[in-house]
């Protein structure tokens, strides 16, 4: 699902990614963990072609994306779902709408449209909100909106930036068991995250531990760096 | 429908999502609008009034002061009939006269009335009202003099005059003992309109010659600087038109253009979000260009009609005396190119405002 081999990435002059070889299978779970300025968000901003990679090769979900042009970017990004931790819902508009969002870019006729949109409110326990606009939702409600919205179109890849960042502890866990059954169903996810308790519970999930810009084992000391208080990815 | 037009659809649908930003874009967009209608309401109207008098020419021609009044009265008849005449106003010696008369009476400043002598208002008055429309024409000035304009005292009417009251008095305008003097020569004053090909100046100096060779005639006079004043100004609209349409439309385009691409930023999270789920740029242009369509078409409509009001409120101003300026309105195409442009303009810039 995703092939990097030795891939290297600027940003404005600083090398965020040195020399980085990653291969993820299809179905797998993955952990991004570091510190802070790791170069975690980078790596996942590379993933869904947000920044091109200054060398190496890279390939992800089929696509090339040193041969990655601004046409091309829709398919890759169909195959290819994110979710932040600030959410990105639009504010004014429904959960419905919010949800319903993806599945139109895509050309899918309406009937379709409601059914796996209500579907999806359902599984994450969003049919109470179902046409309250998302700006009046709560946090968790908003996250559960943006990760519905990645998982209705059902893609291949899902990339998380520290999802659980502004979240509370039970609705953390809520959210990993539905990363993990959506997993399950086979979809590749790769998550960047700073808490120890996440990484608790999915114990399953493989581990990949980036320090300044590089892969690196995970450590005790790491480990225990990674619980610092700064929450947000590099 | 197709998917485009759903789309557009949905970019109109989509505007009441952010009513101040579209409100606000909305009233720069038709201000914009305004202006450069505005400066074409002036350009028109200027071209509009310099056109009206283009190619007219005007000769005044006096006779000797004691011609024989049959053979002056037949060269007017025959003056009718040169090609060109556009208009024919003639003087007999007592019709201009009673011309001067009037303007002599017109002229005096009246002083403060006392009961004694206010009776004469109704003379003044007749003999303002006889000035103010000219009387030109031969018929009309001699109306004038057989009738009750000037001359003939009026009745002594009751004393009501107030003090302080500016009334004349009958010595101030009675001009009575000029009747009867022939001291003024026949004369008439002719209007042409120059032939179209002709070249205004030779033309005017060979009908100058022509009226002049005409019996017992003393001297014709004409106005080459109007002429001239009017050819410069053509000249000068036909050079100054080109460069401020293109001002028009440049400030238009980025105003409108800018503000159009300002409001867009409002909408930054949704393109960024319809970028990050994987749509298509048209996806994600085509209600950002409904938007501006329709911003730009209700914007330069608006100012159209603001510029109606503009222009019925300037003629009640302008359309009197002594200026006598009568504002036009735009005409239709100019009306529906501003409309044009304005919708392209905002349109384009909401299109291309997406761009990353």
């Amino acid at each position: 699902m995703v092939h990097l081999d030795h891939v290297s990435c600027s940003l404005g002059g600083v090398q965020a990614l040195n020399d980085i070889s990653l291969h993820v299978e299809r179905g797998e779970f993955v952990f991004l963990t570091g510190p802070s300025g790791a170069g975690k968000t980078t790596l996942l901003r590379v993933l869904y072609g947000d920044l091109r990679p200054k060398s190496g090769a890279a390939v992800v979900a089929g696509v090339d994306l040193m041969r990655l042009r601004a046409s091309g970017l829709p398919e890759l990004r169909r195959k290819v779902a994110v979710v932040f931790q600030d959410f990105k819902v639009l504010g004014e508009r429904t959960v419905f709408e919010n949800i319903a969002l993806a599945l139109e870019v895509r050309g899918v006729p309406k009937g379709s449209i409601d059914r796996r949109v209500r579907a999806v409110i359902r599984a994450l326990d969003l049919e109470e909100r179902s046409y309250a606009p998302c700006a009046a939702l709560s946090g968790g409600e908003q996250q559960r909106v943006a990760i519905a919205r990645s998982m209705v179109v059902n893609p291949e890849l899902i990339l998380a930036d520290e999802p659980t960042g502004n979240l509370d502890s039970d609705l953390s866990r809520h959210l990993i068991e539905l990363f993990k059954q959506f997993n399950t169903y086979g979809t590749t996810i790769i998550m960047a995250t700073h808490n120890r308790e996440v990484l608790a519970w999915a114990p399953e999930a493989r581990q990949v531990h980036l320090v300044r810009g590089q892969i690196t084992l995970p450590t005790a000391e790491i480990l225990v760096d990674t619980c610092a208080p700064t929450r947000r990815g590099a | 429908m197709s998917a485009t037009g759903k789309l557009l659809l949905r970019g109109v649908a989509d505007m009441r999502r952010m009513p101040l930003p579209q409100l606000c874009t909305l009233m720069t967009v038709c201000m914009v609008a305004l202006l450069a209608a505005t400066g074409l309401l002036i350009l028109h109207n200027v071209q509009t009034e310099v056109m009206r008098t283009q190619g007219q020419a005007r000769f005044q021609v006096y006779w000797y002061a004691n011609s024989n009044m049959t053979e002056v009265e037949g060269q007017w008849a025959d003056l009718k009939h040169v090609p060109g005449v556009s208009e024919l106003s003639t003087f007999t010696p007592r019709a201009a006269m009673a011309e001067l008369m009037r303007g002599l009476s017109a002229a005096i400043p009246a002083k403060p009335a006392t009961p004694a002598v206010a009776a004469p208002q109704a003379n003044a008055t007749s003999a303002n009202a006889a000035n103010a429309t000219g009387a030109e024409t031969d018929r009309s000035a001699e109306a004038a003099l057989s009738g009750n304009a000037t001359t003939a005292p009026a009745t002594p009417a009751a004393p009501t005059v107030t003090p302080g009251m500016m009334t004349p008095t009958p010595a101030q305008d009675d001009f009575s003992w000029l009747d009867g003097e022939d001291i003024l020569p026949p004369t008439a004053l002719i209007s042409f309109n120059i032939p179209p090909g002709e070249a205004p100046e030779p033309w005017m100096g060979r009908m100058y010659a022509r009226l002049r060779e005409m019996p017992n005639v003393e001297k014709v006079t004409y106005n080459a600087a109007q002429l001239s004043l009017a050819t410069g100004w053509i000249a000068l609209i036909e050079r100054a038109a080109g460069p401020a349409l293109g001002f028009f439309a440049l400030v238009v385009a980025l105003v409108v253009g800018n503000t159009l691409k300002l409001m867009m930023l409002a909408r930054r999270d949704e393109v960024e979000i319809l970028s990050l789920v994987g749509a298509r740029p048209w996806f994600i242009r085509a209600p950002l260009f409904a938007n501006g369509v329709v911003q730009g078409f209700a914007g330069s409509v608006l100012a159209l009609v603001c510029l109606k009001f503009l222009q019925i409120w300037l003629r009640s101003v302008l359309d009197v005396p002594p200026l006598f300026l009568k504002v036009e309105f735009l005409p239709a195409w100019q009306c529906f190119c501003l409309v044009l442009a304005t919708t392209c303009v905002a349109g384009l810039a909401a299109f291309f405002a997406a761009k990353k």
